[in-house]
């Protein structure tokens, strides 16, 4: 099983579209997936048209891995469910590592009823300071979404310093070009400063701006669903080829 | 299985339109149903498919399986042995449940429509949905099947459509119901029709019944035969006039005895053009093991002499469809299948009235015996023709048991039957192994000089040969084993508490 963050330290950069399309492609393909929505907004949840379920209690999460995998959700998709926006950040880490340990009560529980997974796909909020250091640790790689401006050149080196600053594997991180604008100059030359200053912490696959990614907020379902044969939808096609290609690796 | 478990459900097709009549607690329905596609139906030729309850289907340059577990398959493939299959989960499944030796043949076709009816919430989610396959043009009815597909976390919105589908006259759909319904006219085949036997029956009337139920088989497996579909019609159809002999030997007495000659040598008659096209047909369904057998150096001749059964097969194919198709033939086997159709024709012998039960354990019970006093013999010296006579013997018995079979409470005869089965698989090996190095012998000393690979071939086969001979020693070390439990006192008890009843004259 491995998990996947996806996850940048700046707001409105496309991760909840990210995760809702990697999960959608990775379960397309075949693997079980289950997408946490760890945004309190419930975007991703938003999505998938899933209703957020009654918050669970810090004792429901403990006491109860019944309750718990009752949160679970199934999408219109096979293969692919979600787990709605319905945990405390103090939960999740406890989450996670109940996830990583095969003989965990909700790991037999979630293979009790044959819902055990092969990807979970994190979206994360930005500005998890306090969690993100054991989302970090839980996961096997984390998806950073990079819209190519100055800005956001500083917000990824601060993320590699914080990874460095707490012994994390540097290698872990994936980052790749968002919303990406062939007209504008300036993206073309952030790509190619921060390609050449981390040339093994990109990926080549990047996502165009589109209109067809923003639409998902009408359609209420992944562009990968809705527009299969949109330059969007190969964008994200390639993204996952290429990072699974890593994690797997 | 209730109707609110069902894994599947069967629908009068004026359904589809009833599923989206109006909310369901808040639920929305909504169906679609794509464009009609054609689609065929694919069995083997036994039905094993139907058997299992299983429905193949080849549609779009794919074949779709529908499990009766609520499973839907689907892989690239079309018609032909499962072995040729492209690998795939339809290929797993089947793999399972058809013999490698039986092509894949189309069953019937019609229009198939699939679709989904969904169970959407005030957001749009699909809360529930089922899968909906829409079969039509078949010649039988049109059948709605609708298979729920619950989403996880929504278990209340699945409870609601499996309402929908039971008051839309929705009924679970159990064993081959889907196949009968859409070719009700399709024969059903067994190559082992099931007989009862009445507690009064007479001896006479079972017998005749038999033979009666293995004509048809005969009659079934022609065609196949003579299209060459696989080669198992060929051996479905020997095996159904190997029992109708062993029929008329071993129920002696029962018809007239005179009667009962001319008849075995009718039925021997029948069996003889079929020899060479079977045996042609073993060798080469052994190929692969035989070639296996020997070691890469030595194999050369092999590939030359595959091709000699290969051709030779070819023609022997020939002339037994020819024969089949024959007037004579025809003739012949409408005459065979008047005697025993119930008419004066058949003539009783002294025995007739014996009652088929205390005949059955008679029978049984006097063979039983009979392989228990020629197995304590058996050791390392025994000559192979006793070990041949003794198989004989335990098919002899197979036979019997299973001609009677249905007199006897299952419980008690089927753990016989099976210490049976497996002496027999020991026996059939031995006895394969030495057949097969007499023929290979008559075959090297038939090549003639003429033959271009003539060398190669005798090294090849004289090689061969050792290994057989090998396996052979082998395998009587294992038939003195298997004997050892069939002829123990458990055993013997067993055969005696069914077969020798005090009561039964014995
Ligand atoms: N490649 C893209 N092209 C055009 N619009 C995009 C693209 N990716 C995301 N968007 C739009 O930008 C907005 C923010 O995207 P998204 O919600 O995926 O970002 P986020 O990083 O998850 O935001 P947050 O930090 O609030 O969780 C959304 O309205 C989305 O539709
Ligand atoms: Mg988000």
């Amino acid at each position: 099983m491995k998990i996947i963050a996806c996850y940048s330290n700046k707001g409105g950069v496309g991760k909840t579209a990210t995760s809702v399309n990697l999960a959608y492609a990775l379960a397309a393909r075949g693997k079980r997936v289950l997408l946490c929505d760890l945004d309190p907004q419930g975007a991703s949840g938003f999505y998938f048209r899933v209703k957020p379920s009654k918050k669970l209690t810090e004792a429901d999460f403990f006491e109860d891995v019944e309750k718990f995998t009752k949160a679970i959700r199934g999408s219109d998709y096979d293969n692919l469910d979600i787990l709605p926006a319905n945990m405390t950040f103090r939960d999740f880490d406890v989450f996670l590592s109940r996830m990583r340990n095969s003989r965990s009560r909700l790991k037999k529980a979630l293979k009790a009823v044959k819902g055990d997974y092969d990807v979970i796909v994190l979206d994360c909020p930005p500005n998890i300071s306090t969690l993100s250091e054991n989302v970090f640790r839980a996961a096997d790689a984390v998806l950073v979404p990079v819209i190519p401006t100055t800005l956001s050149q500083r917000t990824f080196e601060q993320l590699l310093d914080f990874f460095h600053d707490h012994d994390l594997p540097v290698k872990k991180l994936h980052g790749f070009f968002s919303m990406v604008q062939g007209v504008k100059t300036l993206h073309g030359e952030t790509m190619e400063a921060l390609r050449s200053a981390h040339p093994k912490r990109f990926l080549t696959a990047q996502v165009p701006f589109a209109s067809d990614i923003e639409r998902m907020g009408v359609h209420r379902a992944p562009v990968m669903a809705t527009a299969p044969g949109s330059a969007a939808s190969h964008a994200y096609q390639a993204l996952c080829d290429e990072f699974m290609a890593r994690v797997e690796e | 299985m209730s109707d609110t478990e069902a894994t599947r459900y069967h629908l009068p097709t004026g359904a589809a339109g009833l599923l989206t009549d109006g909310d369901m607690g808040g639920l929305r329905p909504v169906v679609t149903l794509a464009e009609a596609v054609p689609f065929t139906v694919l069995d083997c030729f036994d039905q094993s498919l139907r058997e299992a309850g299983l429905l193949l289907f080849a549609a779009r340059d794919r074949l779709d399986l529908l499990l009766p577990d609520g499973r839907d398959l689907s892989q690239t493939g079309a018609a032909g042995f499962v072995g040729d299959l492209p690998e795939g989960p339809v290929r797993d499944v089947l793999a399972g449940i058809v013999s490698p030796l039986r092509h894949l043949l189309p069953v019937g076709s019609g229009e198939l429509r699939e679709g989904t009816l969904a169970l959407l919430d005030d957001e749009g989610k699909t809360q529930a949905r089922a899968l909906l396959h829409l079969f039509a043009g078949t010649g039988g009815a049109d059948v709605l099947l609708a298979t729920p597909r619950g989403l996880r976390g929504y278990d209340a919105a699945l409870i609601r459509l499996r309402e929908r589908l039971i008051a839309c006259g929705g009924a679970a759909v159990e064993g081959d119901a889907l196949y009968r319904a859409l070719f009700p006219d399709f024969p059903l085949y067994t190559n082992k029709p099931a007989l009862r036997i009445a507690p009064d029956e007479t001896a006479f009337q079972t017998a005749r019944a038999i033979i009666a139920s293995l004509i048809p088989v005969l009659r079934a497996n022609e065609p196949g035969i003579i299209a060459d579909l696989d080669t198992e019609f060929l051996h479905d159809y020997r095996v159904a006039l190997r029992k109708i002999r062993s029929v008329l030997s071993l129920f002696r007495g029962v018809f007239d005895p005179d009667q009962t000659m001319r008849l075995k040598t009718r039925v021997s008659a029948l069996m003889t053009p079929t020899g060479r096209l079977r045996d042609l047909d073993v060798y080469l369904l052994e190929r692969e093991q035989i070639e296996d057998l020997l070691p890469e150096g030595l194999s050369g001749g092999l590939d030359a002499m595959f091709d000699l059964f290969a051709a030779e097969r070819a023609t022997a194919q020939a002339r037994l469809a020819k024969h089949l198709q024959s007037g004579r033939y025809a003739r012949e086997i409408e005459a065979l299948r008047k005697i025993f159709s119930g008419g004066k024709a058949l003539r009783r012998g002294a025995h007739a009235d014996i009652p088929s039960h205390d005949l059955a354990c008679k029978l049984i019970w006097k063979r039983y015996r009979k392989i228990c006093r020629m197995a304590s013999d058996i050791g390392p010296d025994t000559a192979d023709t006793e070990i041949h006579q003794l198989r004989i013997h335990c098919k002899k018995l197979r036979y019997l048991m299973e001609f009677f079979g249905p007199a006897f409470p299952a419980d008690a005869f089927a753990p016989l039957l099976k210490s049976l089965k497996k002496l027999q698989d020991s026996l059939g090996l031995f006895n394969d192994y030495s057949v097969q190095q007499a023929s290979l012998r008559a075959f090297v000393s038939d090549l003639g000089d003429h033959q271009p690979h003539g060398i190669a071939i005798a090294q090849s086969v004289g090689a061969l040969i050792a290994v057989l001979h090998r396996r052979q020693i082998e395998e009587r070390d294992r038939i003195i084993g298997s004997f050892e439990t069939f002829s123990s006192p458990q055993v013997r008890r067993a055969f005696h508490d069914l077969f020798h009843r005090e009561d039964a004259p014995s």
